[in-house]
């Protein structure tokens, strides 16, 4: 255990944890847009900003990656905090105005958002869907397109590999925005524009999980693909 | 020459546009990236300022270009870079279309220093700060542009990238480029990169010095980037799921150019021309191609199997290596009557140098010179081990002489060194390896006489020495000390201070330049000999260097040779030569992340063994390693003087 200061307070904080984690267990609002507890922390929307001090000096850093260090001083509400986590909204706003996640955010942080007929879902770079896919699913269909040196690309994205994915949906489901779509009609599921052939569950007949995704998990586990085909409900 | 006006470069402020402070010479003072020789500059910005030569240049435009250049660097995995760049660029379009204010220029303002003390990674925490330089001090043009009276104008610029690694780098790999492609996960679209450079890449990721490392802005902080290793994962995972293969050539052409020595100069060299759509053949002395990586690196540094991988691929693209094949006579009329266009000398420097010692050319039973030593033992020639062996020099190749001699049986391995451990030349990782392997080092001494008894060695006699002032290498001068000569039992001595190259007998030799230090005399940029048509690079030009500097002459000859065929001469490139490349003018929170580790070979399996010494990273230390990474790319736009 480490001693740290959160606005003047001290606390013991475990070792390797970030400031982040320390914040919200003292429920203590700091905004995110890219954070999930479940996955590795990324640092993409710079929402999350605080002041710390480290050899004397103030600086902003990233809650959620920053970890603790013993006798560092943090400040969660300090002018300078605030006025960095308002410019990093302003500009996701100012990209992407009409998305309902980036929106909430900036009207959260102060800024003035009018209301809105036509919603966006914007792929906002979090990388959410990326770190998922990776870290819980195993599978790493998802990353984000490089750029660099001499590759002139007008936009940053996410690419997607169809020969990897198993259509589980998990980019889906922790998708902020919305950006991520998932689709069901009949015996079929279509994400990121690749169609999969789902299965029914042998005992109610609800289609239930993508073949691929069955085929992936027996590979994984060894355990026979036609002892899988029962669904969570029936078994 | 131009002087310069106006200058932020390197956080000085120097304005003479009202002819107030002394004039700047760009030659004397001016530490800032130049273009190419003979071309004049109007004005630059970069990362580490603005620098202004001619009253007339456009600053505006600049300005603008500038944010578009930085803007195809950002990677936009943070908000605020990518975005804030654009914004930037939005609001100065909008000024030019009448539709700004004075508001603007505040936000544009406030924008640069959020992105700089806010963003992810090195590069959107200094790239944009020049631009707070040309609102300051260029602030009557953002006026007159949104008063109308400016307008933005797209002129053709001359725009160059670099890092601190990158510019370190004899190549000049890509280094950001490749590690962030290993945190995106696409270690094949890594190696392609690299290979684009460095087509040894698993040899380059075992071997290299890495000059990379230190220049890594990350050693001021926590330690350097583990740069070479990341090389060598990139290589590692391409081989663990099955190898690639190069790309052929997409057009034949007809030229034909002989290469003799398959060396890292020559075999680059050869790729690089057989892509182009050239036919190549090396001639190798030597039954194995590689060159010294082949039979001047030890098997546990460097497993044969890597080498040899990497040079059959270079074969399979249609280069042509023809082993046993000495060029005794190098008669150029006669590979041009065989229908070579051009050749390229790369045979390296193999011949140990002389130690100055009386009876190193006795031919001693047990004397023997370090290149020579591992040649035999890289050739899979028995050498048979002795009791106790005194290794003479401070180098690399004295250390793998050493660390040699401890796997094949030696009980007792001795190096001795004339200089103290600091000025020793092999790298602190090889010194320390070998310690641990009980490798014993004396310093501060220098063989005079070999000793012998019946033509067999029976030890060295030495004197001791003081450092005295630094010589030209910038290393303290040895001095030895008057009667202080002792003895040292051995019964084998390792001389290993140094090589130089070997050349073929050239007929028209009077014409080639050889320097005092029987290495040949070449242009610098195009590496032509004094005779038209033969080129050389490598260690044969420079004396024993690293491999990436050899790999790195074959790339540039294969570029020249190219250039010569069809009657151009290969261009300078822009050099940031003198310019501080580290230095950046903000640099937000870093959270210090000491590199990844690998597995050593442990202790006690090393001897008897010429199993590989260190690991590697898998896929998933790579990655987090690539993490570490602070993108420290720096951009560079100039106005050229009309």
């Amino acid at each position: 255990m480490v001693t740290i200061a959160i606005d003047g307070r001290k606390v013991k904080a475990k070792e390797h944890s970030t400031i982040l984690e320390n914040t919200q267990e003292l429920n203590i609002d700091i905004p995110t847009l890219c954070f999930h507890k479940n996955l590795s922390p990324f640092g993409a929307c710079r929402l999350c900003t605080v002041e710390v001090k480290t050899n004397g000096r103030w600086q902003l850093a990233a809650s959620c990656t920053t970890p603790v260090e013993d006798g560092m001083e943090i400040r969660t509400n300090s002018d300078k905090a605030r006025e960095s986590r308002k410019i990093a909204a302003e500009l996701l706003y100012y990209r992407y105005p009409t998305t309902e996640a980036v929106r909430e955010i900036a009207r959260k942080l102060g800024l003035e958002v009018p209301e809105q007929k036509d919603e966006g879902h914007d792929c906002i770079l979090c990388g959410l869907c990326v770190r998922a896919c990776r870290e819980i699913v195993g599978v790493s269909a998802l990353a984000f397109q490089d750029r660099g040196l001499g590759r002139d690309i007008d936009e940053a994205k996410i690419e997607f590999n169809p020969n990897s994915c198993i259509g589980c949906g998990s980019c889906a489901y922790v998708c902020p925005t919305g950006y991520v779509r998932m689709e069901s009609i009949g015996d079929k599921r279509i994400i990121w524009n690749k169609v999969f052939t789902m299965v029914a569950c042998s005992v109610c007949g609800r289609y239930f999980a993508p073949e691929d995704q069955l085929k992936y998990i027996s590979r994984q586990t060894n355990v026979p693909f036609e002892r899988l085909t029962v669904c969570t409900d029936c078994r | 020459m131009d002087n310069v006006i106006f200058s932020s470069w390197n956080g000085k402020i120097l304005d003479n546009r009202e002819g107030k402070s002394p004039k700047m010479s760009e030659s004397a003072d001016g530490r800032f990236p130049k273009l190419t020789e003979g071309k004049r500059i109007a004005a630059l910005m970069g990362w580490d300022g603005l620098v202004v030569m001619n009253p007339k240049a456009d600053i505006l435009s600049l300005t603008l270009h500038y944010l578009k250049e930085i803007r195809k660097l950002s990677c936009g995995e943070c908000s605020v870079c990518m975005i804030g760049i654009d914004r930037l660029l939005h609001i100065m379009r909008q000024m030019d279309e009448g539709k700004g204010s004075k508001a603007d220029i505040a936000e544009m303002k406030a924008i640069v220093k959020q992105v700089s003390v806010n963003s992810k990674c090195g590069f959107g925490q200094s790239a944009l700060f020049p631009i707070l330089d040309s609102i300051k001090y260029y602030k009557s043009d953002f006026l007159a542009l949104i008063k109308g009276e400016k307008q933005l104008e797209d002129k053709d610029y001359s725009c160059a990238v670099t890092a601190p690694c990158m510019d370190a780098c004899p190549a000049g790999l890509d280094i950001p480029g490749y590690i962030e492609l290993i945190r995106n996960n696409k270690f094949e679209e890594s190696l392609d990169l690299i290979r684009e450079n460095c087509i040894l890449p698993g040899v380059v990721g075992r071997v290299c010095t890495h000059p990379c490392e230190d220049a890594c802005v990350r050693k001021d902080i926590d330690e350097p980037l583990s740069i070479r290793l990341l090389k060598r994962a990139a290589a590692d995972y391409d081989l663990q799921h099955g190898g690639s293969s190069l790309n052929g050539p997409q057009k034949e052409r007809e030229e034909r150019i002989a290469i003799i020595g398959a060396g890292p100069a020559g075999l680059a060299a050869a790729y690089n021309l057989r892509s182009m759509g050239y036919g190549v053949s090396i001639f190798e002395s030597l039954p194995h191609a590689g060159g010294m990586a082949a039979v001047g690196i030890p098997e546990y540094r460097l497993p044969k199997d890597i080498l040899n991988h990497e040079i059959g691929l270079i074969r399979r693209i249609g280069v042509e290596i023809k082993v046993n094949a000495k060029v005794e006579k190098l008669s150029l009329k006669d590979l041009k009557k065989k229908g070579f266009k051009a050749v390229f000398i790369a045979v390296g420097a193999h011949t140990g140098t002389k130690i100055g010692a009386e009876g190193e050319d006795k031919g001693y039973e047990g004397f023997v010179d370090g290149v020579e030593f591992l040649r035999n033992l890289n050739l899979g020639n028995k050498v048979r081990p002795r009791k106790r062996v005194i290794v003479i020099g401070g180098g690399n190749t004295a250390l793998d002489c050493a660390r040699s001699c401890v796997r094949i049986g030696y009980d007792e391995v001795e190096i001795i060194y004339r200089r103290s451990r600091v000025e020793m030349p092999a790298s602190s990782e090889e010194i320390e390896e070998a310690e641990k392997e009980g490798v014993k080092f004396q310093h501060l001494m220098a063989p005079v006489k070999i000793l012998a008894k019946d033509g067999k060695v029976t030890g060295v006699e030495c004197i001791k020495m003081k450092l005295g002032e630094p010589d030209e290498s910038g290393r303290r001068r040895p001095n030895p000390i008057k009667g202080s000569e002792f003895t040292l039992d051995a019964d084998m001595i390792i001389a290993a201070i140094g090589q130089r190259p070997e050349l073929p007998v050239i007929p028209d030799k009077e014409k080639i330049g050889i320097t005092q230090w029987g290495t040949i005399v070449v242009d610098p940029v195009t590496y032509m000999t004094d005779v038209e048509g033969v080129f050389a690079g490598g260690d044969c030009v420079t004396g024993p260097a690293i491999l990436i500097d050899a790999l790195n002459a074959g790339n540039q000859v294969a570029k020249s040779i190219d250039c010569y065929l069809q009657g151009r001469r290969l261009a300078k490139g822009v050099s940031f030569e003198g310019v501080d490349l580290k230095r950046q003018m903000g640099r937000g929170f870093t959270t210090r992340t000491p590199a990844q580790d690998v597995e050593f070979l442990d202790i006690k399996k090393r001897e008897g063994s010429l199993a590989e010494v260190e690991g590697g990273f898998d896929a998933m230390a790579a990655i987090s390693e690539a993490q570490r990474c602070l993108r420290c790319y720096r951009v560079v736009v100039w106005e050229r003087a009309a």
